[in-house]
């Protein structure tokens, strides 16, 4: 009973908060005269292809969907993880950047090598730099106390530049006057589920169109690794002793300086291997899309409505890879700017840090807590307390 | 090493000066606004968010009215709007600050495109028709100076504004019973309740204080540098500002010199061709620069002490 309670507490804040954006969302549109049901209707057809109007290919929406919702799980865990330890990892974006840039250079650098070889070492190579890139916030963290909000930020900026100046004018740059790499060789390329063969009809549609690719495996591999990680290791109960108190993982044997670094290393590989799967999976070469990339702030909305477990990190990127799919799809066919999907995604953050739901549910009186019980905890504050802390002068990791 | 040489050909030209005071400017305005809710005990983060409100705002108000004075109003209305926001979330909800200010920067960057679609009928390009901008004022005789003249005396009048309000938080900060209650709220809440002070009110006033100088930052930005509104037009310079604010250590004239030392960078830069060192690395500089701060290589640069931290009446 107990259980089916939590279960049912446990999904009330993060459904309660996607209904919240979407009630506020849809008055939005409303007030601006538009129609805030065929808005929606366009992104249900767009993320899910259901009940589309204008023609659009179910099969193909849907596919378009797994590949926008697969580098969010891997990004999604990024966040997820050092939330655990009490960080804030504000930096997915730059970890992102730096694994598909470190994954572009070998691909391009060895584009000789066969398969077996050569695919192992971009994707690795990707979760390296993304580990570099998040490590040096770590540092940062353990040893001067240096906020890791504040230094992740900057190491976004510092990707987001290095990616400009290496395929534009830079070393990879594909040819004077074009803002992209040279492609990746055939060996560093992840397969597509289906053959990219233009005589295979698929649900009506060439095969070749179909992007979904074998990186969602991945993805999901990590996410199981990642619960793995957190609920049945050593480190695992180290982070979370850390997140839940720093002092007394210390009075419990606990190095929380190494810990907050391996937790940020290991938090920019899964960050650095969404990278890399983005151009061995999808892309094949960087191109000046990265620019206006935005998957690994996505990835904190994910982490947070998926309430930091694997199953919510799924279920929550299936939510923003069909918003993201699903947005242009409402543009064409209900003439909504598909940025109204930013909208939304900023609107069930606000809802979660915030818990309005917490406040509404105060509003009405037959679901107001008895009297004397605590206010309820806002998910984000509870998995944060120790960041807040930590920003203290004199409670410095150490 | 002839970029080097480039870049030190550069800094003898009045036009360069003139442009990196011009470019800091844009970044001094919404560091000084995170400096004072910082100092107040609110993270913002969301200087961009609000920057861009303010750019957008302005655009729209002055394609209506044809007024860039009327215009910057808005905007600096819009910026606080967005702050006001960001601070019932944080203050009243005890909302994660960091979350709330993400969701500030995602909600401007979508609603602004968004409303341009809405209003303009234009596609996710945004770019709307030419506004009436503000103006550039020439200090009568001190504009007539050798090099200062143009550098100080031949710029926008956002410029002058901008430098009087810095010294203006300066003293409010460092010189005002106002200002020692802020700094009181951001360091010791409970104390400074204690001593009769309303947190609340305080706070309040400094988050949206910190949105109304990020929206005239808007402003200069849209019809003062610029004369359209282009989605996503402040390119990270409210995460700059931030940098800035860290740079120079909580303190105003800090942020200030910080800002000179990005506006440089900006303003070489916006210089490129003639200059052979890639702008993409150059761009880098004031990010690096910042975590070399950090990293306590340029002495130690740590927040308020109650930085971050919702103030719930009571508590310890």
């Amino acid at each position: 009973m107990t259980i089916v309670r939590r279960v049912v507490g446990g999904l009330a804040m993060p459904l309660g908060s996607v209904v919240f954006a979407f009630v506020v969302g849809g008055l939005i549109v409303a007030a601006t005269g538009g129609n805030p049901f065929s808005a929606y209707a366009g992104l249900v057809c767009g993320g899910f292809g259901i009940g589309c109007t204008q023609g659009e290919n179910p099969a193909l929406q849907i596919s378009n969907t797994i590949v926008f919702l697969t580098p969010l799980i891997t990004t999604g865990v990024a966040v997820a993880l050092p939330f655990r330890a009490g960080l804030f990892n504000i930096g997915a974006e730059g970890q992102l950047l730096a694994g598909s840039m470190a994954c572009t250079a070998i691909g391009i650098k060895f584009s000789s090598l066969p398969t077996p070889i050569l695919l192992p070492m971009v994707l690795l190579g990707g979760m390296v730099a993304g580990a570099l890139w998040a490590g040096v916030a770590g540092v940062l963290k353990a040893t001067v106390g240096a906020h890791e909000v504040v230094t992740t930020i900057m190491m976004n900026y510092i990707a987001q530049w290095l990616l400009r100046y290496l395929i534009i004018g830079g070393p990879l740059q594909l040819a004077a006057g074009t803002s992209k790499s040279l492609p990746i060789g055939p060996g560093a390329r992840l397969a597509t589920l289906l053959p990219s063969d233009n005589s295979l009809i698929v649900f009506g549609l060439p095969a070749s169109v179909y992007r979904v690719h074998s990186g969602l495996f991945i993805a999901i591999v990590a996410a199981a690794v990642f619960a793995f990680l957190l609920w049945r290791t050593t480190l695992g109960y180290e982070i979370r002793a850390v997140g839940q108190s720093q002092r007394a993982a210390r009075y419990a044997g606990v190095s929380v300086r190494r810990t907050i670094i391996v937790t940020m290393l290991i938090a920019g590989a899964f960050s650095g291997l969404a990278g890399a799967i983005q151009i061995a999976g999808v892309d094949h070469n960087l191109t000046d899309k990265y620019f206006s990339d935005t998957t690994g702030f996505d990835a904190i909305a994910v982490a947070l409505l998926g309430l930091g477990s694997a199953v919510g990190i799924v279920l929550a990127s299936l939510l923003f890879g069909a918003l993201h799919a699903g947005g242009s799809v409402m543009q064409s066919d209900a003439g909504i700017s598909s940025n109204l999907v930013l909208v939304l995604q900023a609107l069930i953050l606000f809802s979660i840090a915030a818990n309005f739901l917490g406040a509404i549910r105060q509003l009405i009186p037959g679901l107001r807590r008895q009297a004397g019980a605590p206010p309820p905890e806002t998910p984000a504050a509870a998995l944060m307390t120790e960041a807040a802390a930590a920003s203290e002068p004199g409670s410095q990791a150490t | 090493m002839t970029g080097l040489s480039d870049i030190l050909h550069l800094l003898y030209t009045a036009n360069l000066w003139q442009a990196a005071l011009a470019a800091a400017v844009l970044l001094l305005l919404p560091a000084l606004g995170g400096v004072i809710s910082e100092r107040s005990g609110v993270v913002n983060i969301a200087m961009e968010g609000m920057m861009l409100t303010g750019a957008f705002f302005g655009v729209v108000a002055d394609l209506a009215w044809h007024n860039p004075w009327l215009a910057t109003g808005v905007a600096i209305l819009a910026g606080g709007l967005m702050a006001l926001v960001h601070a019932v979330v944080s203050i009243r909800f005890h909302a994660d600050q960091i979350v709330s200010g993400i969701a500030i920067n995602i909600f401007a960057a979508g609603i602004t495109v968004f409303l341009v679609n809405r209003i303009y009928g234009i596609q996710d390009v945004g770019h709307a028709t030419q506004s009436e901008l503000l103006p550039n004022f020439n200090v009568p005789g001190l504009d007539q100076l050798p090099f200062l003249g143009q550098v100080l005396f031949q710029q926008n009048v956002v410029v002058y504004a901008a430098l009087i309000l810095l010294v203006l938080v300066h003293i409010v900060l460092f010189r005002t019973r106002l200002g020692l209650r802020i700094r009181a709220v951001g360091e010791h809440p409970q104390a400074a309740d204690t001593a009769g002070i309303n947190v609340y009110l305080i706070r309040y006033g400094a988050v949206v204080t910190s949105g109304f100088l990020s929206g005239l930052a808007g402003a200069f930005l849209a019809i003062g540098v610029s004369n359209t509104f282009v989605p996503n037009m402040t390119d990270g310079r409210g995460y700059i500002a931030l940098a800035a604010m860290i740079f120079g250590k909580w303190t105003p004239f800090g942020a200030f010199v910080a800002c000179l030392i990005f506006g440089l960078g900006q303003a070489i830069y916006d210089n490129n061709s003639i200059i052979h060192v890639s702008p993409y690395l150059l761009s880098m500089l004031p990010y690096i620069l910042t975590l070399v701060v950090l990293a306590g290589l340029v002495g130690r640069s740590s927040p308020p002490a109650a930085d971050g931290i919702p103030y719930v009446p009571g508590s310890e």
